[in-house]
């Protein structure tokens, strides 16, 4: 008997347990399905409905139910956890769950013990309580829902978290009474990863190629809706209960659309497409042409700046290599990669480091490159091509070019070379030479190359006092100079200090001139370099100024083929005796018509506006003038409705009603003015006035007296 | 007089009682001083009632007066001596203490007063007519200070189509702040210009018309946000003045060609001649008849208003057609010599000598000497025209060498260009500078169309209820029918220039309104009273100071006057006198005579 009201205590227990337990998860659950659908909404632009909170309700209660599998509980668990949470049962709740029959003396005695404890005061205490935490959690939750809703609904956050750029979106549209709302879905291609959008206006503002899905309402049943884009194509609204409307299409272009409701046209309204452009590639390194001199080491360093709207979706160095002279020139070409993903991002740095001399580039070789990139959307672009030569040294040391055609300075280039020669013997015998008798001969080879430096100077038409690294000296004490008296001149070019102007000296084209001057600096280096014993800085000096010499020798070349042309020797006499009685004389007769004279006709308009201003109603004329002006506006607006539509909706405005708002007026003009453009200046006949006429005839007077 | 005699008559009797009261009286101390007071009281009593008056000679400034016109500060009204009169109440309305006095009338006013001799005009002056009122009175002006705002403006009130509106003036910003002019049109900042704080600025504001007819543009000064002023520029854009074109060519070439198709395109008339052979020539006659071009002669050249010419052609023509070309140009007709050869002869004399520099590195930029800069051409110039004494450079190259200049010829001018191919312009896509280079040479020389009457209006800014002067030019001596708005006008002609006619008109109302002669309408423009103010108080400024100026040189004294004034002996004294004379009867009767 007693034995089996214990058990059936235990069993109450477990159901009340498991009951309380669903009691708590589905607050719970209820709570985070609010919390999770908010989080939506705040991420995306979402309207409510009562079957998502179900939905999400259910989901979140599944989860807890599969994590959490309490109904498979069974009285022996209760019984272990009833043992562990209530000293009275002493252990030995299990022994309720026994069969009679099994039961010990011991055992029977212990259960009658404790159960004279049955049934324990707050057993469930602990589930209240949890339930307690739970109620209070959703109660929570639903405050901050409310408030949330209140305060902070979604199109607000939608509008914090994608700004409308443009102003037309605060625009207020002026909307057909009947149209009770609208809703516009915007779902942007893919490739611009945008999350799909809606709006409440109709001017709307959208990636090219993105579906627009209008769904409209009406406050009334309608026969018929259509939408009107450009004031051309006309489609019809699909409906089921000419209440609720809808229509789709893929815009790729701007322009602009109405509605007509029953034959009522509504306002225009803009659609304006945000084009996807291709990628936007900048190389901030090397520059454009770059020469590798002998010392450099043979690698360039690239750096780029890639952009795109959306998404880079690949992006290589498309690299071509030409070796070789004359004829003979080989051109390999080679795609290389910047070995970095780019992953889709819209704004990427890369850099790479091209090692010229793994490409098996050679002294004398060039390389061209570009970079390509393609978009996600597939549209391709590419840099700039840049130039990359390494320079041959060979080229430099030869005679080749010395030994045919003009030969203008070519002892200074020999002795340009003949110091990067005596450089390089110099390096070589460095070791078995005194360090006294290496500085020694570098000290002598940086005089010789001021030497050659001041004898460009001198072909530069420097004298000391500008050239480059030269000192100014005037020996005042030797003068001994015959006194010439009365001779103003001498007098003044001795207290003048008289020089002729560096730059009017020489013929040189202003160009050959900056060469020159850059051949001085390199000069003027490297002299610094051998004076200061390092020899091996000076090289690369000494052979940037050799070839850039050997580039000036070059220039300094025109040479143009003599060509022999043997002519008969005309006979005067007979020159212009020809007859020339069957000789036509050809005579053009032209008049202009002018086709097209809309620009005319808009000009016309442009004053009928005018005087709009001030109040004139239009004549007939006018109106026609009107019309062809609103055709020309309906034309652009299609195509640039951002700044052409509002002059177009002014337009049509003006042209219904009465009286003209000045700013209706001032917008069509601004418009037309637009469109006019510029227009060259046209010859004018000057314009006297009729008084001229005394000026004439007193000058007729004045001549005939004179004669 | 009735009241000052029974006032006298009563206090007399009154006295007569009193006196003898007191010497009725039985305690007879102090009867003298009773006596005394007695009279004197109802002496004083009478005077309360009766004022006494007295004559005083006085001093001030002789024969002036100060007369207040609009623009004159309130600080300096204050500083000004001598009576002070305006001639509108509504000036100073809240400033009482000034004693300003309000003259309704000026003549009327100096009528009434022949004792002024001089009237001192301070702020902007006075109107034409009150002027006239002034002309025999000595005179000083003292203008107000230079206003903020436009001061001067003026631009052509007629266009010709593709032609630029430029308006030009002078502003002056007396505030602390910067001030942005805009020239406003049709709907469209056009052109602005900053003014400095505290400067005054001359400014050149330019523009293409978009429209062709009537258009009121504006001229708005801002600072900041503050629109400070907005006056109306109208303006009217007439169709181009088309040129007749001849042009002469010893072979065609490609200017010739791209001149042709330019003024073809355009719709100018011309003729187009080019020798082929001996004697043979290929013509053409592009938006005109054709006629016989083999041979130039005077009548054939009256239709035609610029010939073009290069040198080749003009050696090689027959000296009659020579001379019937140097013909016409002094009968008005225009000349334009393309010099492509330095050793063209026989043109030596009369188109000054070419000189042929060496080549300059990059092609110089060509400038008109009023101010245009061309895109520079893609060829390098090297035959530049020398000046002699009667040529005016037109066109120069960037250092200022010729190459485009003109001289007059009697009627007409003859301009000689040494660029020869222009069309480089049309070609790299410059059709602006083309346009100018040759509108340019074209208006130069062609010849002047003249017309059958022209419009004057006086004052610049005919407004609304102000007299408006219209004066009308004709090319005959007729009497002109004048019609403004449908009001006749009765025209008067001028004595000494009988071709000139003048009327004159009341405008009602603002806007455009219509003016016509002989049934040929032109549009003239009505101002507001509130248009201009600034430029418009200047103006009066200026012909005031000129008016003052031109005043005879008399020899005004400026003395001091007297005169005679009538003086009021102040009542209080009576007063006082009363209340002592009664208080020492009452005093006497009540304390000393109880004693």
């Amino acid at each position: 008997m007693l034995k089996t009201e214990g058990r059936n205590w235990i069993e109450r227990f477990r159901w009340k347990w498991i009951a309380l337990y669903f009691a708590q998860i589905a607050f719970l659950s209820l709570a985070i399905a609010f919390i999770l659908l908010i989080i939506i909404a705040l991420c995306y632009p979402y309207t409510f409905e009562i079957w998502h909170l179900i939905l999400a309700f259910s989901a979140v209660l599944i989860c807890f139910v599969l994590l959490k599998p309490t109904w498979k509980i069974n009285s022996a668990d209760v019984a272990k956890y009833l043992n562990t949470k209530f000293v009275q049962l002493e252990e030995s709740a299990e022994l309720f769950l026994k069969p009679k029959s099994e039961l010990t003396l011991l055992e029977q005695l212990q259960v009658e013990k404790i159960n004279q404890h049955l049934p324990i005061p707050g057993s469930l205490n602990e589930a209240w309580k949890k339930l307690a935490l739970c109620l209070a959690f959703l109660l929570i939750t639903l405050g901050g829902v409310v408030l949330m809703d209140k305060y902070y609904w979604y199109e607000q956050v939608i509008e914090d978290i994608f700004p409308t750029p443009s102003k037309a979106n605060q625009i207020k549209e002026v909307i057909l009474p009947e149209i009770e709302s609208c809703q516009l879905r915007i779902a942007p291609p893919s490739y611009t990863r945008r999350a799909e959008r809606t709006q409440k206006q109709f001017t709307l503002k959208a990636e090219t190629g993105a579906k627009i899905s209008w769904s409209i309402k009406t406050n009334g049943s309608v026969k018929k809706l259509r939408i009107i884009f450009n004031d051309k194509n006309a489609w019809n609204l699909s409906t089921s209960d000419h209440l609720n409307w809808n229509f789709s299409r893929v815009i790729s272009q701007s322009g602009f659309y109405q509605l007509e409701l029953n034959g009522k046209k509504s306002d225009l309204y803009q659609m304006e497409v945000i084009p996807d452009f291709p990628v936007r590639i900048k190389i901030t390194q090397p520059k454009p042409h770059t020469t590798i001199d002998i010392g450099q080491a043979a690698r360039v360093i690239l750096d780029v700046t890639l952009t795109d709207d959306y998404g880079i979706s690949e992006t290589y160095i498309s690299a071509t290599m030409a070796s070789g002279k004359g004829e003979g020139v080989s051109f390999t070409e080679k795609k290389l990669n910047f070995g970095v993903e780019v992953n889709n991002k819209t704004n990427i740095k890369l850099n790479k480091l091209i090692d010229l001399k793994s490409l098996g580039m050679k002294p004398g070789d060039e390389l061209y490159f570009f970079v390509q990139a393609k978009d996600n959307h597939g549209q391709s672009s590419r840099s700039d091509v840049y130039f990359v030569s390494i320079v041959d040294t060979t080229e430099l040391m030869s005679m080749a070019g010395m030994t045919n055609g003009v030969n203008l300075v070519p002892e200074y280039f020999r002795s340009q070379r003949q110091i990067i020669i005596d450089t390089e013997k110099l390096l070589k015998e460095q070791g078995s030479l005194s360090p006294a008798e290496f500085k020694n001969r570098s000290n002598t080879l940086g005089i010789d190359q001021k030497l050659l430096r001041l004898r460009y100077g001198q072909f530069l038409g420097e004298e000391s006092e500008t050239e480059i690294g030269g000192d100014h000296e005037h020996e005042e004490g030797d003068r001994h100079e015959e006194e010439k008296f009365g001779d103003a001149q001498a007098i003044a070019d001795k207290y003048s200090h008289k020089h002729d102007v560096a730059e009017d000296a020489t013929f040189f084209e202003p160009e050959m001139k900056a060469q020159l001057k850059a051949v001085l600096a390199e000069m003027w280096t490297s002299e610094l370099r051998l004076r200061t014993y390092k020899p091996q800085e000076a090289l690369p000096f000494e052979y940037k100024a050799l070839r850039l010499l050997k580039d000036l020798q070059q220039k300094s070349r025109a040479y143009v083929a003599k060509t022999t042309v043997k002519t008969s020797k005309l006979k005067l006499e007979k020159r212009l005796t020809g007859e020339l009685d069957k000789i036509t004389e050809p005579v053009q007769n032209a008049t202009f018509e002018q086709k097209n004279r809309s620009i005319d006709d808009l000009k016309i308009l442009l004053s009928v506006l005018e005087n709009k201003k001030t109040g004139k109603s239009f004549s007939l004329g006018e109106r026609q003038l009107l019309r062809d002006g609103e055709k020309q506006l309906i034309v652009l607006a299609s195509s640039q409705p951002l700044s052409y539509l509002a002059a177009l909706k002014s337009l049509r405005k003006i042209s219904t009603s009465n009286v003209a708002n000045l700013k209706d007026v001032e917008s069509v003009q601004k418009a037309i003015q637009k469109l006019i453009g510029f227009e060259p200046l046209k010859p004018q006949a000057k314009v006297a006035g009729p008084d001229v006429n005394l000026y004439r005839s007193y000058f007729n007077h004045l001549k005939n007296a004179g004669r | 007089m009735e009241f000052k005699l029974i006032i006298t008559l009563l206090s007399l009797a009154f006295a007569a009682f009193l006196v003898f009261k007191e010497i009725r009286r039985a305690d007879k101390a102090r009867l003298t001083w009773r006596l005394i007071s007695s009279v004197l009281m109802v002496a004083s009593f009478a005077l309360l009632i009766l004022p006494i008056t007295y004559s005083v000679k006085k001093e001030e400034p002789a024969y002036e007066m100060n007369l207040l016109t609009p623009g004159v500060s309130i600080d300096s009204v204050s500083a000004i001596k001598g009576p002070k009169f305006d001639l509108d109440s509504s000036l100073f309305p809240s400033k009482r203490n000034l004693k300003i006095n309000h003259i309704p009338d000026l003549a009327y006013f100096l009528k009434a007063h022949p004792e002024i001799k001089k009237v001192n005009v301070y702020g902007d002056g006075l109107e034409d007519a009150q002027l006239q009122a002034l002309s025999n009175y000595q005179r000083s002006f003292h203008p107000s200070a230079n206003p903020t705002g436009v001061i001067a403006a003026n631009w052509p009130k007629k266009l010709n189509a593709s032609e630029d509106l430029t308006v030009q003036g002078a502003y002056n910003n007396q505030t602390n702040q910067s001030v942005w002019l805009k020239l406003r049109g049709l709907g469209a900042n056009l052109d602005s210009v900053e003014v400095m704080p505290n400067a005054k600025i001359n400014f050149s504001l330019q523009t293409k018309p978009k429209q062709s007819g009537k258009a009121v543009y504006q001229l708005i000064s801002l600072q900041k946000s503050d629109t400070l002023s907005a006056d109306p520029i109208p303006f009217e854009v007439v169709k181009k003045q088309a040129i007749r074109v001849l042009i002469l060519a010893s072979f065609p070439d490609f200017e010739y060609k791209f001149i042709k198709k330019w003024l073809f395109e355009n719709g100018y008339p011309v003729a187009f001649r080019s020798q082929i052979s001996k004697n043979k020539f290929s013509t053409d006659f592009l938006n005109t008849k054709a006629t016989n071009l083999n041979q130039i002669n005077q009548s054939m050249l009256k239709n035609i208003d610029v010939v073009v010419i290069d040198d080749q052609e003009l050696t090689s023509i027959s000296s009659s057609d020579k001379a019937a070309i140097y013909g016409a140009v002094n009968n008005g007709m225009g000349l334009i010599v393309r010099v492509t050869n330095a050793k063209a002869d026989g043109t030596k004399q009369s188109f000054g000598s070419y000189e042929v520099l060496p080549s300059t590195e990059k092609p110089a930029g060509l400038k008109s000497t009023d101010g245009f800069k061309f895109n520079s051409l893609p060829f390098t110039q090297t035959l530049f025209l020398k000046l002699a004494g009667n040529h005016q450079p037109i066109i120069t190259d960037e250092p200022g060498k010729v190459v485009v200049n003109s001289q007059i010829s009697g009627m007409g001018k003859i301009l000689t260009s040494s660029i020869s191919s222009t069309y480089q312009w049309q070609l790299g896509g410059k059709p602006a500078d083309y346009g100018e280079f040759w509108s340019m040479l074209f208006a130069k020389s062609s010849r002047k169309k003249i017309e059958n009457q022209s419009i004057e209006i006086q004052p610049q800014f005919p407004s609304v209820n102000e007299k408006l002067r219209i004066i009308v030019d004709l090319a005959n001596q007729k009497l002109p029918k004048l019609t403004i708005d449908g009001t006749d006008i009765s025209p008067r002609q001028n004595i000494e220039l009988p071709f000139e006619w003048d009327g004159f008109y009341w405008p009602k109302r603002s806007g455009w309104a219509n003016a016509t002669i002989n049934q040929e309408s032109s549009s003239i423009y009505i101002y507001q009273k509130s248009d201009w103010l600034s430029v418009k108080s200047m103006l009066k400024q200026s012909k005031n100071f000129n008016f003052i100026k031109n005043q005879e040189r008399k020899n005004w004294k400026s003395s001091k006057i007297e005169y005679s004034a009538e003086e009021e002996i102040s009542k209080w004294w009576f007063l006082l006198l009363f209340l002592a004379t009664s208080a020492f009867l009452w005093y006497e009767l009540r304390v000393l005579a109880n004693k």
